[in-house]
C-alpha cells in the first residue's frame, strides 16, 4: 500500500512538474484558422485557406485594395489604363527584393501574369485572367498588360491572391516552399499542425511589428472554444462556433467581431425534374421558410437574412426578403394548387460544416409543416462535391456561397441547380459590356429580382464572419475581397516585437528509423536465442503473409472508395483538362495491378508515396506524426499499467475486503467511460476551468521536453484511465487465479508473507493475461486515439488518416494503415514471445 | 454469494431501464423528436420539459430514449450479427480441424490487426454514413471474437466422452456442432456476447460521435454529445446528459455480464 501511495505522489509530482506556465512573447502572433491550407502556391489552386496564411504575409501583388475597396499601390508605384480600356501600364517600385535576396524584375511580372493567363494554368481565376492578351516590358521598371476586351474588373482582380508576383527562378517549389516579396517569410510548416512565418527583416516597406506568425488550424468548434478560452489563440479572424460567442461576450481577455463575408448561404434546389421543377413548388418552399429561426437556431443569430443571391453590404443590393413573407397556409394553397396537396419526399444532402448541419434540421422541421417529407443525408466534402455538385444527385442542398460577384453562375448551363433562363443569361450579357453606373445598378437589381422571381434556390442567409482576438491586439483589417488579413499592421498594443526569432524550428524527423530497426534487430536475435529457428521462422512467416493480405485488403478498399482526389484538390471551378492533368501528376494513370505493385514495390524500400495534397513524401508525414502518436501510446500505456495493474494487484491481495470491492466497482465505471467524453471532461476542468494546461496542440518536441509534455497530458490521461480500467480487472482476475495455485499455497505454508508470496510467486506468473491484454491495447491506442487527436487538436496519426480520407489523400490513408497493421502484428508477435518467455508453459503449447 | 446477486440485480435493473426505454421510444416518446422549435430552444428542466430542450428546442428525456433505441439497436444488430456468422465460423474451425481451422483463425489476425476506427471510416467514405455502416463496421470486428471464443469451447467439448458416443451412433460433424457442442458452449458465448454488447455500444457513441452513426433526426447519444459540447458553458446538462446515458448504459452491461460469467462459474461448480 505505501509502494502504492508512493507512486501516486510520484506521478502527482509529475504531472505538476509538467504544469507550468509558459510566458508568452509578444512578438509572437498566434493565428488560428479553420482550414490547413493544402499547399502555398496561392496562385494554383483554389483554396481559400492558401490566401489565408501566404496573402499579403508573403506574396504581393502589382496593386491592393484599401479598406473601402479602392486599388492602392503595391509593388506597382503607380499605372495608368488607356482610354480604351485596354491596356494597363504599371511602374514598379524600385529596391524590391524576394526573401532569397534576388531583386524583383519586370521578368518575374511578365512571368507571373502570363503564368496565370495560360491554357494550362491550374489558377482559380484562370478564366478571368485568359482576358490577359500579352504582357510586355516597355522600358525598364515597366509592365504593360494589353487585355482582350475591356473589363472594368481587371485591376480588382490583380487584387486577388491568385495574382501575386512570385520569383521565375523559384517557382516551381512555391507549394512547398514559398518565396515573396512581402512582408513575411516562411519558416517552418508541421503539416497538420501549423505554419509559422517571420518577420522580413529586409522588407521594401515599412516593416511588420510582429516578430512571427503563427498560424494553427482547428475546424472543430468545440477545439475551437477550449482554444480560445485557455488562451492559446490571439486571433481566430473565422471562428466557427457561433453558439459559443454569447459565453465568449463576458471574457474580458477577448474582443469580438462580427462582420460580413460574400457569402449567401442558399438552400439549393435541383431543378431539373420532378416537383422542384415547378416554380409554384419552389414558391411554396420560400414562403414556408423561417429565415428569423433558421438564423436564430443555426447561426445562435448571427446572420444578416437575404432575398436573393447578393450580399447586403454592396451598394447595389436590393431588400428581397419580403418577396416571400414566412406563411406557411400560402405554401400549403401554392403546393395544392401544383397538385402536391398531399406532399412528398425530397432528399437533403449536406455537406460537413455545422452551419449546414444544423440550418438541415431546422429546415427539415419547417417543411414537415407543407407535408414535405425530408431525407436528410450527411455527406464529407469530397462526398458531396461528386454527388451534388458534380453529378446532380439530390434533391436539396445548404451550402455556402462564398466567392465574391458569383451571381454569375445563375447563367451557366450545367451548373448543379439546374436554373436555365435564357431571360436571366441576357441580363448577365448586358451586365458585361455596361460600363455606366447607373445602368450597371439597374442591371444588378434587376439580376436579384429575377432570381427572387424564379426563386430559383431558398436564398437564407449572408455567412457572417465572427472573429474572436486578444483584447489588446491592434489594427487587425480583413481584406474582404480575399479573405486575407493585413498581418503587416497588427500588433499587441504598446508591446512591440521582441526577438528576431530567427530559429526555425525543424523537427527531426526520420531519426526514428535507424533505432526502430536495431531494436527489431536485437528482439529478433534475442527470440532466436531463446525459442529456436522454427518458432521464430513460423511466427515471422504468419507476420509477413499477414502483411501481405493486409496490403490487398487496404488498396482494395481504397480502390473502390468514390470521390476523386484532383477533383477534392481543383475545388468547384475545376475544368476536365485541369484534373486529367493533375490525375497525371499525382500518378493516377494505370491500371489497379500496375499501381499496387508500384505502391508495395515503394514500401520494400521506405518509399510510401507522395502525398496528393501536401505534395510531400508520405513517410516523412508518418515520422512526424509517429514523433507524437508513439510517445502519446506509450505514455498512456505506461499510465494504465502504473494505475492498472497496482490497482488490480491491490484489490487481489485484499480480496473481498473494502478494497477490493471499492476497485472493482470503480473498473467497471472505468470501462463504461466513453475516453471522448471524459477528454471533454478534462478539457473544461484543467484547460478552460482551471487553465493548467492548452486546450490542445502540440507545439513539437523541438520547443522541449516539458512543454510537449504538457500538452499531452490530458490526452494521455482520457486514454490511459478506460484502459486501465480493463487491466485492473484482469490482473485481479489473473492474479486470483495464480495466487489459488499449488505453489504460491506451499510458499505460503513456507512461511513467506502474503504480499511477498503475491509478489514474487504469483505476480510474474498471472502477467500472461495482462500482457496479452497489453498488446491490445497499444495498437489500439496508437491508431485509436484518433478521436481524442481531434479533441486536442494533435497532430498524430489518427487524425492524419481521418483528414487525409475527408480529403481523398489515399496515398496516406493506405500506406498508414498498412504501417499500423504492421505495428499491431508486430507487437502481438514480441507480447507472445515475451510471454512465452516468462511462462514456458505457453511455449510448450505452441509447439504442440 | 450476495456480491454476486447483487450485481446481477443492479445489472439486470439498468440494463432492463435501458431496453424498456428503447422500445417505448420506438412507439412512443413525450415529444416528437423531429420537431424543431427554435424560440422555446436551451430551456432549462420544467414540468413540461423534465430535462430542459436542446439547441434546436427538443425535448431531452425524448431525445434521451430514443438514443437508447439507437444505441441498442446498432450494437444489438452489430452483435447479433457477428454472433450469427461468427459461431458457426467457430464450430466448423473446431469440427474441422486442419487449413480451414488455420484459415478462418488467420482472418481472425487479419481482422484485429486492422485500426478498427480507421476502417469505420474508410467504410463510410465508401457507402455514406448511415446505421447499416456503423452495424457493418461494429459486427466485422466483433466476428472473429466469436469465432475464437466459440473454437476454443468447441474443442473443448469434443474432447467429452458423449461427443465420441454420438459419433459413433453415426451422427455428422454438422449435427453434433448444432445439437451438443452449441447448447454447452452457449453459457461462456452469452456471457462474451454481453461483455461484446457493452464495447459495441461504446463503439456505436465514439462513431456517433465522428459523424458515422446513425443520420438525422434520429437521435443518438454520440450525437447529441459531439452537438452540444459547445455549448457546455451554457447549458451543460445537453453534453453531460448523453454521455452519462452511455457510461449508466455500459456500466449496467458490464455489471450484467459479470454477474452472468460468475453465476455461470458457480453453476459448473469450478
Amino acid at each position: 500500500m505505501t509502494a502504492l501511495l508512493r507512486l501516486v505522489v510520484v506521478l502527482l509530482l509529475s504531472l505538476a512538474a509538467v504544469v507550468a506556465v509558459s510566458a508568452q512573447a509578444q512578438g509572437n502572433l498566434r493565428v488560428a484558422l479553420q482550414l490547413e491550407p493544402p499547399n502555398l502556391d496561392p496562385t494554383s489552386g483554389a483554396a481559400v485557406a492558401i490566401d489565408e496564411v501566404v496573402y499579403a504575409t508573403i506574396f504581393e501583388g502589382l496593386v491592393r485594395a484599401d479598406t473601402d475597396g479602392s486599388i492602392r499601390p503595391l509593388l506597382a508605384e503607380s499605372w495608368t489604363v488607356s482610354s480604351d480600356g485596354l491596356v494597363h501600364d504599371f511602374k514598379l517600385r524600385g529596391g524590391v527584393r524576394f526573401h532569397d535576396g534576388r531583386p524583383l524584375t519586370e521578368d518575374d511580372v511578365i512571368f507571373s501574369l502570363l503564368r496565370i493567363s495560360a491554357k494550362t494554368s491550374s489558377n482559380a481565376q484562370a478564366q478571368a485572367f485568359s482576358r490577359i492578351a500579352a504582357v510586355t516590358s516597355p522600358a525598364p521598371g515597366r509592365v504593360r498588360i494589353r487585355l482582350k476586351a475591356p473589363d472594368a474588373n481587371f485591376l480588382t482582380l490583380l487584387t486577388l491572391g491568385d495574382a501575386v508576383i512570385v520569383p521565375r527562378h523559384a517557382a516551381k517549389t512555391l507549394a512547398t516552399d514559398p518565396i515573396g516579396t512581402g512582408p513575411f517569410r516562411f519558416a517552418d510548416w508541421r503539416r497538420g499542425s501549423d505554419i509559422t512565418l517571420v518577420r522580413n527583416p529586409n522588407y521594401w516597406g515599412k516593416p511588420a511589428r510582429l516578430a512571427r506568425l503563427t498560424f494553427r488550424f482547428i475546424a472543430d468548434p468545440s477545439a475551437a472554444y477550449a482554444a480560445v478560452k485557455a488562451g492559446d489563440i490571439d486571433l481566430f479572424p473565422d471562428y466557427p462556433a457561433p453558439e459559443t460567442f454569447g459565453q465568449l461576450r463576458s471574457d474580458p481577455r477577448l474582443k469580438l467581431t462580427v462582420g460580413p463575408t460574400e457569402g449567401e448561404v442558399i438552400l439549393s434546389m435541383n431543378q431539373r425534374q420532378g416537383p422542384l421543377a415547378n416554380l409554384a413548388v419552389r414558391r411554396a418552399i420560400a414562403h414556408a421558410l423561417d429565415r428569423r429561426a433558421i438564423i436564430d437556431g443555426a447561426m445562435f443569430g448571427y446572420g444578416v437574412p437575404i432575398g436573393s443571391h447578393f450580399p447586403p453590404q454592396s451598394p447595389d443590393y436590393i431588400d428581397l426578403t419580403g418577396r416571400y413573407p414566412h406563411d406557411v397556409e400560402a405554401g400549403r394553397r401554392l403546393l395544392a394548387e401544383a397538385g402536391y396537396a398531399d406532399g412528398f419526399t425530397l432528399r437533403l444532402k449536406l455537406p460537413p460544416q455545422s452551419y449546414a448541419r444544423r440550418t438541415g434540421e431546422i429546415i427539415a422541421a419547417q417543411l414537415a409543416k407543407l407535408k414535405i417529407k425530408v431525407r436528410i443525408q450527411n455527406l464529407e466534402w469530397p462526398g458531396w462535391l461528386d454527388e451534388v455538385f458534380a453529378r446532380h444527385d439530390y434533391d436539396l442542398t445548404i451550402v455556402n456561397h462564398a466567392e465574391p460577384f458569383d451571381y454569375d453562375i445563375y447563367g451557366r448551363t450545367g451548373y448543379y441547380f439546374g436554373y436555365d433562363s435564357p431571360a436571366y443569361r441576357a441580363l448577365l450579357a448586358r451586365l458585361q459590356t455596361a460600363r455606366d453606373p447607373a445602368t450597371r445598378h439597374g442591371l444588378l437589381a434587376e439580376i436579384q429580382r429575377t432570381l427572387a422571381d424564379d426563386a430559383v434556390n431558398g436564398f437564407l442567409f449572408q455567412f457572417p464572419r465572427l472573429g474572436v482576438q486578444d483584447a489588446r491586439l491592434q489594427d487587425v483589417w480583413i481584406n474582404t475581397p480575399n479573405q486575407a488579413i493585413d498581418f503587416a499592421t497588427v500588433s499587441f498594443g504598446g508591446a512591440a516585437g521582441g526577438d528576431d526569432a530567427s530559429s526555425d524550428k525543424s523537427i527531426a524527423s526520420g531519426g526514428w528509423g535507424i533505432p526502430a530497426l536495431l531494436l527489431l534487430l536485437i528482439g529478433v536475435a534475442a527470440a532466436l536465442w531463446r525459442f529456436g529457428l522454427p518458432y521464430v521462422a513460423s511466427r515471422l512467416g504468419s507476420f509477413a503473409m499477414t502483411l501481405v493480405a493486409a496490403t490487398v485488403v487496404i488498396f482494395a478498399l481504397i480502390q473502390v472508395v468514390p470521390g476523386d482526389p484532383a477533383a477534392y484538390m481543383m475545388g468547384l471551378g475545376a475544368t476536365p483538362q485541369a484534373i486529367a492533368a493533375l490525375h497525371a501528376e499525382l500518378g493516377l494513370t494505370g491500371s489497379v495491378p500496375e499501381r499496387y505493385l508500384a505502391w508495395v514495390g515503394g514500401m520494400l524500400h521506405g518509399d510510401f508515396g507522395i502525398s496528393y495534397v501536401y505534395r510531400v513524401p508520405v513517410a516523412g508525414l508518418l515520422a512526424d506524426r509517429f514523433a507524437l502518436s508513439l510517445p502519446l501510446a506509450g505514455l498512456a500505456t505506461a499510465l494504465s499499467i502504473l494505475v492498472g495493474v497496482s490497482a488490480g494487484y491491490w484489490a487481489a491481495l485484499r480480496r473481498g475486503s473494502a478494497v477490493d470491492v471499492v476497485i472493482s466497482w470503480l473498473a467497471r465505471l472505468g470501462i463504461a467511460l466513453p475516453s471522448f467524453w471524459l477528454a471533454m471532461l478534462l478539457v473544461l476542468l484543467f484547460a478552460v476551468g482551471l487553465g493548467w494546461v492548452e486546450a490542445g496542440g502540440f507545439p513539437g518536441w523541438s520547443a522541449g521536453t516539458g512543454p510537449a509534455l504538457r500538452a499531452l497530458a490530458l490526452p494521455m490521461v482520457a486514454l490511459a484511465l478506460p484502459q486501465a480500467a480493463i487491466l485492473a480487472r484482469v490482473t485481479r482476475a489473473s492474479l486470483l487465479e495464480t495466487l489459488d495455485e499449488d505453489y504460491v499455497r506451499t510458499a505460503r505454508a513456507k512461511g513467506l508473507g502474503r504480499a511477498r508470496a503475491a509478489f514474487r510467486h504469483a505476480l510474474p506468473n498471472a502477467l500472461g493475461p495482462v500482457l496479452t491484454v497489453l498488446g491490445l491495447q497499444f495498437p489500439f491506442l496508437l491508431a485509436g486515439g484518433a478521436i481524442i487527436e481531434n479533441i486536442f487538436f494533435l497532430p498524430g496519426l489518427g487524425r492524419l488518416v481521418i483528414q487525409a480520407i475527408a480529403q481523398r489523400d489515399l496515398i496516406v490513408v493506405q500506406s498508414v494503415v498498412v504501417v499500423l497493421v504492421a505495428v499491431t502484428v508486430l507487437v502481438s508477435l514480441l507480447i507472445d514471445m515475451l510471454a512465452a518467455a516468462i511462462d514456458p508453459r505457453l511455449r510448450e503449447g505452441e509447439r504442440r | 454469494m450476495t456480491q454476486r446477486k447483487t450485481i446481477l440485480a443492479i445489472g439486470l435493473a439498468i440494463t432492463g431501464f435501458f431496453v424498456a426505454a428503447a422500445l417505448l421510444a420506438l412507439v412512443w416518446t413525450p415529444y416528437d423528436v423531429a420537431a424543431v422549435e427554435i424560440a422555446g430552444r436551451l430551456s432549462p428542466p420544467s414540468a413540461a420539459h423534465w430535462l430542459g430542450t436542446d439547441q434546436y428546442g427538443r425535448d431531452m428525456v425524448s431525445l434521451l430514449f430514443a438514443g437508447a433505441t439507437t444505441s441498442l439497436g446498432v450494437s444489438l444488430l452489430s452483435v447479433g450479427a457477428a454472433l450469427f456468422i461468427g459461431v458457426p465460423l467457430g464450430l466448423y474451425a473446431a469440427a474441422k480441424g486442419g487449413l480451414i481451422d488455420g484459415l478462418i483463425m488467420r482472418f481472425g489476425d487479419l481482422v484485429f490487426a486492422f485500426p478498427s476506427l480507421m476502417l469505420a471510416i474508410i467504410l463510410s467514405a465508401l457507402t455514406g454514413p448511415g446505421a447499416s455502416n456503423a452495424i457493418i463496421a461494429i459486427a466485422i470486428f466483433n466476428i472473429p471474437v466469436f469465432a475464437r471464443l466459440t473454437r476454443g469451447e468447441a474443442r473443448r467439448v469434443w474432447t467429452y466422452d458423449y461427443i465420441a458416443a454420438a459419433q459413433i451412433a453415426g451422427k455428422a460433424a454438422p449435427r453434433i456442432s448444432f445439437e451438443h457442442i452449441l447448447p454447452n458452449i452457449a453459457g461462456p458465448l452469452l456471457v462474451q456476447a454481453t461483455i461484446q454488447f457493452a464495447l459495441a455500444l461504446i463503439a456505436e457513441a465514439g462513431l456517433s460521435y465522428v459523424g458515422l452513426g446513425v443520420q438525422s433526426p434520429q437521435p443518438s447519444w454520440g450525437r447529441m454529445l459531439a452537438e452540444s459540447q459547445t455549448l457546455i458553458g451554457t447549458a451543460p446538462q445537453l453534453a453531460i446528459l448523453p454521455g452519462a446515458a452511455i457510461l449508466l448504459a455500459v456500466f449496467g452491461l458490464t455489471l450484467l455480464g459479470d454477474g452472468l460469467g460468475e453465476t455461470l462459474r458457480g453453476a459448473r461448480g469450478a
